[in-house]
């Protein structure tokens, strides 16, 4: 595997009963990329995403993070999983937890990080996310949805992932709540956090992904620079799908 | 000596053995309530099948006869339980196989994505289940726990038929040689009442001390 690849799958399959839901998606990501998946609803992306930290299980196809084959039975999945932040389109925050103590019981119980480090590492993650000190004994349902997926952001990275995967972040929150989480995101990028997006924000994609893979119909059915892909797509349905994308969200950035 | 001289002390220390069986009771029935109600939903085959048996078996019985197999039927297979032990063990079968339905059905209303987050933080099974799963469960299941133990603590007057001394027994004895079941019943029936409501207090207390915002724990 290429020097600063972290991420490769290969031939992802993946099918529900009949329904085949991934036809065979290969694509790797470098250190430091953002990249994005579009595509329409049903096109198999979050089934992606989840195959990639094999919370779903591909039925064929292999997932390499590093140099380390994840779909090797040998591999103990939950030590890989610690190095693969994800962040959920519903959140889910631990409900019992308050905002600190969220971000702090991965490394505390996962990784095993004495409380002192602990807690210096989920304050610093937190204010990454622009969550203040006011909001860090807050619990889930006392925050907003633009706070709780802050927070939820600050529980990946505070794990100190290889990658983000990100999963329609911003596709459950108010209108008025995108433009903070998309920042913080974007700031990430920047920073060279390295992550996986699906999401329809195209005016995040233009902005700081280094890539879009269009998914349709299981599969990447074509994949560039966003420019490229997002205004010049070489297929009719990614034409279409963006345009309607473009209508649907603005030119929100 | 007269009548009240002589019963209330008897009834106090019938009092006190109540407390005795209540106070193994109630805390190690929990245990074994949120064990079963674990185990039937995260167990492997085996524990699943066990913990389903368990549960399947002590609610079924009534409790008088699951107190007279453990005192009487298990010295047939050698084991001779004390009267205060069969009562205490059946209490805790009993009222565990109870608990564990509520721990149960708590433990299945939690959304999938809490357990998914927390496998994607790298947690294993028992981390999932020890810092995100039961957490949330208890304070789901309370409300119904404590209804449990405060059943516990009048049912606790069925330990007499095993011969545990302790509060019914003494009055039913009382009863029968000085004949006056208003003056002893009632005075029974009030430490009852004493007892059950300070134990309500006392949850409603937890429950509000345990609360979190957006985990329902009481209902109204």
């Amino acid at each position: 595997m290429s020097g600063d690849v972290v991420l490769r799958a290969e031939d992802i399959h993946k099918s529900y009963g009949k329904l085949q839901v991934l036809k065979g998606v290969t694509f790797e990501i470098r250190k430091g990329e953002t990249k994005v998946i579009a595509g329409p609803s049903g096109a198999g992306k979050s089934t992606l995403l989840r195959c990639l930290n094999l919370l779903t299980m591909p039925d064929k196809g292999r997932v390499w993070l590093e140099d380390i084959e994840l779909t090797d039975p040998k591999v103990d999945i939950n030590k890989m999983r610690q190095k693969i932040g994800f962040v959920f389109q519903e959140f889910n925050l631990f409900h019992h937890l308050t905002a600190l103590e969220n971000v702090m019981i991965g490394l505390t119980k996962v990784k095993k990080m004495p409380k002192e480090e602990a807690l210096r590492s989920a304050k610093e993650a937190l204010l990454t996310v622009h969550i203040t000190e006011d909001l860090w004994h807050k619990y889930p349902a006392q925050l907003s949805g633009g706070q709780k997926q802050r927070v939820a952001i600050a529980r990946a990275l505070a794990m100190d992932p290889v990658i983000i995967l990100y999963d329609e972040p911003t596709s459950a929150l108010d209108p008025q709540l995108v433009g903070e989480v998309l920042q913080v995101m974007k700031e990430l990028a920047r920073k060279g956090v390295t992550g996986l997006v699906v999401t329809h924000e195209i005016g995040f994609a233009l902005e700081v992904a280094d890539e879009i893979m269009f998914m349709y119909d299981g599969k990447i059915l074509e994949k560039g620079p966003p420019k490229e892909v997002v205004f010049n797509p070489k297929h009719e349905v990614t034409k279409k799908f963006f345009e309607k994308i473009g209508r649907l969200y603005g030119e929100r950035r | 000596m007269s009548f009240w001289e002589e019963f209330l002390p008897a009834l106090f220390s019938g009092v006190i053995t109540t407390l005795k069986l209540l106070a193994i009771a109630m805390p190690v029935s929990v245990a074994l309530g949120i064990l079963l109600g674990t185990a039937r939903v995260y167990g492997g085959r085996v524990a699943r099948v066990l913990a389903t048996a368990i549960v399947v078996i002590f609610r079924g019985f009534p409790l008088m006869v699951t107190l007279l197999i453990l005192f009487f039927g298990l010295a047939d297979f050698g084991i001779y339980l004390t009267p205060y032990w069969a009562a205490v063990i059946g209490f805790i079968l009993c009222s565990g196989s109870y608990q564990s339905e509520y721990v149960r059905g708590a433990i299945r209303s939690i959304d999938i994505g809490q357990s998914l987050a927390a496998r994607a933080l790298g947690m294993t099974k028992m981390q999932e289940v020890l810092y995100i799963i039961l957490p949330q469960a208890i304070r789901r299941a309370l409300p119904g726990i404590s209804n449990e133990l405060i059943y516990m603590i009048k049912y606790s007057s069925l330990a007499f038929v095993v011969g545990v001394p302790e509060m019914f027994s003494v009055a039913k004895t009382f009863n029968s040689q000085w004949f006056m079941p208003i003056e002893i019943f009632m005075t029974l029936a009030v430490i009852y009442l004493a007892m059950t409501t300070a134990a309500t207090v006392g949850f409603k207390w937890l429950e509000s001390k345990l609360r979190i915002p957006g985990i329902e724990i009481t209902t109204r």
